[in-house]
């Protein structure tokens, strides 16, 4: 068998230039991302210098513009001061500033976490009893539901959002963290059926049936059979329904503004004097983009199925 | 079926609408039924902006006047050229970077998963970081640019023609790994046998790249350009934060320009016209699609 296999295998040299090739375009395409994290240790100096710093000294400039708000103010002032009291005060004076008080990152950052933890717990947990309702039962009109769940997905964000703008205000959802949990949910629910449908469907029936033979109720067998079987998928659809929530904008931008912004929105808006301040938007960026990294790494066996709606499985 | 009313607690069917229910309850409230609203508004001379003043029926007026005006055909133009580079170009490298995986080589689940990065990433956060890259005066893209052919200054954001490029190539940069990861799923899906009966008949390699390989990739690959294509036809957050559909209005999409209609001008009845028609477009296209894909899927 695997010798008449063999003829089949790509010969060393043509793997060696595959390899090689594709080397190439993964480092050309992470260029961008450590491009932002380098840029996020660089000093506000270096990050505008031409031709662009490879090399440099690291700064924690940007985290610190990042997490405060500052003033500039003349050097009699600055003479006057008592002598500053921690590092990144001392940073902040060399720049002739000083800092008046916390930035809105860390509440933004807050905002896409609670937002996104809410709207996960509950797309998921709707999403799995839907999907395993789908997965078990005769559902009348199942192929229709499941495609009108499915195509609530296609709707252009900015479409719904003005009756959702109306209606939120009406009902004192607007710029609330409940509001936004709700329509994060409902955003992602269309993903979590589609894809724990599939998880379910791959666990065998005989297992609730053994347990209902023995006395469970339906009920009961769903939540300790089905459910633990069905734990990785279950994770995975959390990981996918997390991202899409944490990396959401144009809800965001448009529903919410003082209270439950999150960061998507935010970020762009950190200014720096004389323009864009790049390494405190490069530290938010690095920041914000770090979870999903490492999401996507946790989630690399179940990543083709949920960016296909569980289409295409393996 | 008797066999069930043995069982414990409520019926299979009961379970089954209790489960169900809360989803399609929550689907019809927070999407069915804006949308039903903005069809309502569509036929109505209302602003969203003015509270008191109470809408009047307007008929088809707003979806005249939206089909009638000459820029919302521009908009209509730039969001299909749009889409075409962008699918054309992912679909090419993507299948291109799918073959070259496929040769499964040492170490390729890892390069798998660092090339997949760019598109789990925030696309507004993605396209505020690219303006930096793009900068005239300091950008990395710029430098590196010159470095191989000198092009002088150029702004890729400032300038009209260069700026519908410059979103191609963030958007081909962040969702070539999505064709890429469907692609390699296709042609992990072709079984070795119709290979192994090819050499057999001494086709060439060319040959059987052509009549088993292509072929087979094929429905995975255009199943890749649906999802890309309906969320290439909806893309915002990118394009608003790197050039916000400017120069003027050079890479204004169509849901970028809906926006500055309902959000900024107000002109609720007029935009709920415009985003009835962007919705039954891409559904219309969407289904057509879909039959094409099921037809060549069945050949």
């Amino acid at each position: 068998m695997d010798t008449s296999r063999s003829y089949l295998e790509p010969s060393s040299f043509s793997k060696k230039m595959a390899a090689a090739i594709i080397i190439v375009y993964a480092v050309i395409t992470l260029i961008p991302i450590s491009w932002m994290v380098m840029t996020s240790f660089k000093n506000v100096d270096s990050a505008i210098s031409y031709p662009p710093e490879v090399l440099f000294e690291p700064s924690l400039e940007g985290y610190v513009n990042l997490f405060t708000n500052r003033s500039r103010q003349s050097q009699e002032y600055l003479d006057s001061l008592p002598p500053p009291e921690n590092w990144y005060e001392e940073l902040v004076r060399s720049r002739e500033m000083v800092i008046t008080g916390p930035s809105k990152f860390l509440g933004r950052y807050s905002n896409s976490m609670i937002i996104g933890f809410g709207s996960t717990f509950a797309s998921v947990f709707l999403g799995a009893l839907a999907a395993y309702a789908f997965s078990r039962f005769r559902v009348p009109l199942k192929d229709d539901l499941l495609f009108f769940i499915l195509s609530t997905r296609m709707f252009p964000p900015i479409a719904v959002a003005v009756p959702i703008f109306i209606m939120y205000r009406k009902l004192g959802l607007g710029d609330t963290h409940l509001g936004m949990i709700i329509l994060y949910t409902v955003v992602n629910l269309s993903l979590a059926v589609w894809l724990l449908k599939g998880f379910m469907d791959e666990i065998p029936k005989e297992y609730e049936e053994a347990a209902m033979i023995d006395g469970y109720s339906r009920l009961q067998a769903f939540f300790k059979v089905v459910l633990p079987q069905a734990m990785t998928g279950i994770a995975a659809t959390a990981i996918f329904c997390m991202i899409f929530s944490w990396n959401e904008y144009a809800f965001a931008v448009l529903l919410t503004q003082f209270n439950a912004q999150t960061a998507p929105p935010f970020i762009p808006t950190i200014i720096g004097e004389g323009g864009l301040d790049w390494p405190a938007i490069g530290a938010g960026t690095t920041l914000f983009l770090l979870p999903v990294m490492i999401f996507t790494i946790i989630l690399r066996k179940h990543l083709l199925r949920g960016i296909t709606f569980g289409a295409v499985r393996k | 079926m008797s066999v069930k009313k043995k069982f414990k607690g409520l019926s299979d069917k009961a379970v089954g609408w209790l489960f169900i229910g809360p989803t399609v309850l929550l689907l019809l409230a927070i999407n069915i039924y804006p949308l039903i609203y903005a069809i309502k508004m569509s036929f109505t001379n209302f602003y969203a902006n003015k509270i008191g003043r109470e809408p009047q029926f307007v008929g088809l007026k707003n979806y005249i006047k939206v089909l009638n005006k000459e820029a919302i055909w521009e908009k209509m133009q730039v969001t299909a050229s749009f889409m075409f580079w962008t699918l054309l170009l992912q679909a090419i490298i993507g299948l291109g970077l799918a073959l070259l995986l496929n040769r499964k080589f040492k170490g390729n689940e890892l390069l798998t998963t660092l090339i997949v990065l760019p598109m789990m990433l925030s696309p507004a956060v993605v396209g505020v970081f690219w303006t930096y890259l793009y900068n005239p005066q300091v950008g990395l893209f710029n430098y590196v640019v010159n470095f191989f052919y000198d092009l002088g200054s150029f702004d890729m954001i400032g300038s009209s023609t260069l700026a519908p490029w410059a979103i191609v190539i963030v958007d081909t940069w962040m969702w070539t790994p999505f064709t890429m990861l469907i692609c390699l799923a296709g042609l992990r899906s072709v079984p070795n046998y119709l290979y192994e009966a090819a050499e057999v008949d001494r086709a060439s390699k060319w040959q059987q790249f052509i009549y088993i390989t292509l072929p087979s990739v094929l429905p995975f690959l255009l199943l890749a350009l649906l999802f890309r294509g309906i969320e290439n036809f909806k893309m915002f957050d990118m394009v608003v934060e790197l050039t916000s559909g400017g120069p003027g209005s050079a890479t204004e999409l169509a849901s970028i320009n809906l926006k500055r209609e309902a959000f900024e001008k107000w002109k609720t009845g007029y935009s709920s016209a415009f985003a009835v028609i962007l919705f039954v477009t891409i559904f219309g296209f969407g289904n057509v699609y879909v039959k094409v894909m099921n037809k060549i899927k069945e050949r």
